[in-house]
């Protein structure tokens, strides 16, 4: 019993590793021009729903590395979306509780306030350092694409977490 | 059970937290956009997204290579019809090129100006866009180990494609020429007028050519080549068309509007000047 319950402090670490990985790649997959716009925001969608589903494991500090990480990635300014997943993980540990009891369109428009928050706040430091200075709203089309992919997201997460019983 | 779950993740620490992570990334970015000493972090840390970049460019590869594997033969023959038909033409133009640089090398001399230096080119390969669709940046398949330096320029077939704006160790970015935050010295073509064009917010098709007064002898259609000045790209690459003038008498300057010649959504072959 001690054997498998030390198991699983550690356990599932795998499966959560893979879900950012995939992320991540979804995140540089070379994309047609005019689809380049609605790219929902993988990154910040799989750091939505882990930590809704373990907010003991996964915080800001594990956020912000991986934004860190994202950073690197694509080429953008060091920090910036560890700023913002740090953010947003910050605003979904303190609703976690709620989260977990809306109904899957209540989850969706919260994901479109967070994701949009996201965006928005990328943006404002975008046009701070002088890196964007287009003034149209284009990118929060992805902040509705998020909401709108949040479902498959949750029940496909949420299927691995169960099913590899990461917890 | 061993894992300690509590029902309430504590929020004062977690705001303490919050605002820690923030500084810290306040402080990243105002070094890395101000000063550049994070060139280095950025460089290392690279290391660790490369097979991101080489999966992200398999789809591709692997859809040429099969593609190149269920050619028929009478594509190919077509194929290799018309290249050899470009070819023909290639040489019969390069043998005019040769004997005017011939020409325009002894020119020089006789002016006791500097000798013309061959440019060496090297072949690379683009393998993303930038996500950010705000950003006109793109990553290639050459870095640091191939020699690639920051600053370096880009070209393809057609006319100047970007310069090289950050290293990683096995790949590069490149900023395209029509980024708002990219500028261009050029001359054009007909008289040598100097100039400045500047990359733009919108598409990736246009361009604005700086403070050019509108009495200046400047038409549509003009050619512009780089002027060399500047020491960043050499002198005599294609870089635009000017495809619309706007004199507004009301203005100070003239709205000049050009047209890379580079494909600049569609090369997926650059070269890398050295």
């Amino acid at each position: 019993m001690v054997g498998s319950a030390s198991l699983r402090a550690s356990h599932g670490i795998c499966v959560i590793f893979a879900s950012f990985l995939i992320a991540a790649l979804l995140l540089v997959m070379p994309l047609p021009d005019w689809l380049e716009y609605c790219r929902p925001e993988w990154m910040a969608l799989a750091v939505i729903y882990w930590t809704m589903a373990l907010p003991h494991r996964f915080g800001l500090i594990g956020a912000w590395l991986l934004g860190f990480f994202v950073d690197v990635l694509e080429g953008s300014l060091l920090g910036l979306n560890g700023l913002v997943l740090a953010l947003v993980a910050y605003l979904v540990l303190s609703l976690y509780q709620r989260l977990r009891m809306f109904t899957m369109l209540q989850q969706a428009a919260t994901v479109f306030m967070l994701v949009g928050l996201h965006q928005l706040v990328s943006f404002w430091v975008l046009i701070v350092s002088n890196q964007n200075t287009s003034p149209n709203l284009m990118f929060l089309v992805s902040a509705v694409t998020s909401a709108v992919i949040w479902p498959l997201i949750f029940y496909f997460l949420r299927y691995l977490r169960r099913s590899f019983r990461v917890m | 059970m061993t894992i300690n779950k509590s029902l309430f993740i504590q929020s004062s620490a977690q705001g303490y937290r919050l605002l820690a992570l923030v500084l810290a990334s306040l402080v990243l970015m105002f070094a890395d956009n101000r000063f550049g000493y994070l060139s280095q972090v950025r460089f290392y840390a690279s290391y660790s997204v490369a097979p991101m970049h080489y999966i992200s460019e398999l789809p591709h590869s692997v859809s040429q290579r099969v593609g190149d594997m269920f050619k028929s033969r009478d594509e190919l023959l077509e194929e290799n019809r018309q290249l050899q038909e470009e070819i023909l033409l290639q040489q019969y133009q390069l043998q005019k090129i040769d004997h005017l640089t011939a020409e325009n090398q002894r020119l020089n001399e006789l002016l006791n100006a500097s000798a013309i230096v061959e440019d060496i080119v090297v072949r690379a390969q683009l393998v993303v866009e930038s996500p950010d669709p705000f950003r006109k940046q793109v990553l290639i398949n050459r870095g640091s180990i191939h020699g690639v330096y920051e600053g370096q320029p880009v070209l393809d077939a057609d006319g100047l494609f970007g310069q090289v704006v950050s290293l990683e160790p096995y790949y590069s970015w490149v900023q395209l020429i029509t980024d708002p935050q990219h500028s261009t010295p050029v001359q054009i073509n007909r008289n040598g007028i100097r100039a400045v064009v500047s990359g733009t917010q919108g598409s990736v098709h246009e361009m604005l050519m700086n403070n050019m007064t509108s009495n200046a002898d400047i038409e549509v259609g003009d050619i512009l080549v780089t002027s060399g000045l500047g020491q960043r790209f050499p002198a005599g690459y294609k870089v635009g068309v000017i495809t619309n003038i706007i004199r507004d008498p009301g203005q100070p300057f003239a709205r000049v509007t050009v047209e890379p010649t580079a494909q600049l959504d569609r090369s997926r072959n650059l070269l890398l000047v050295f």
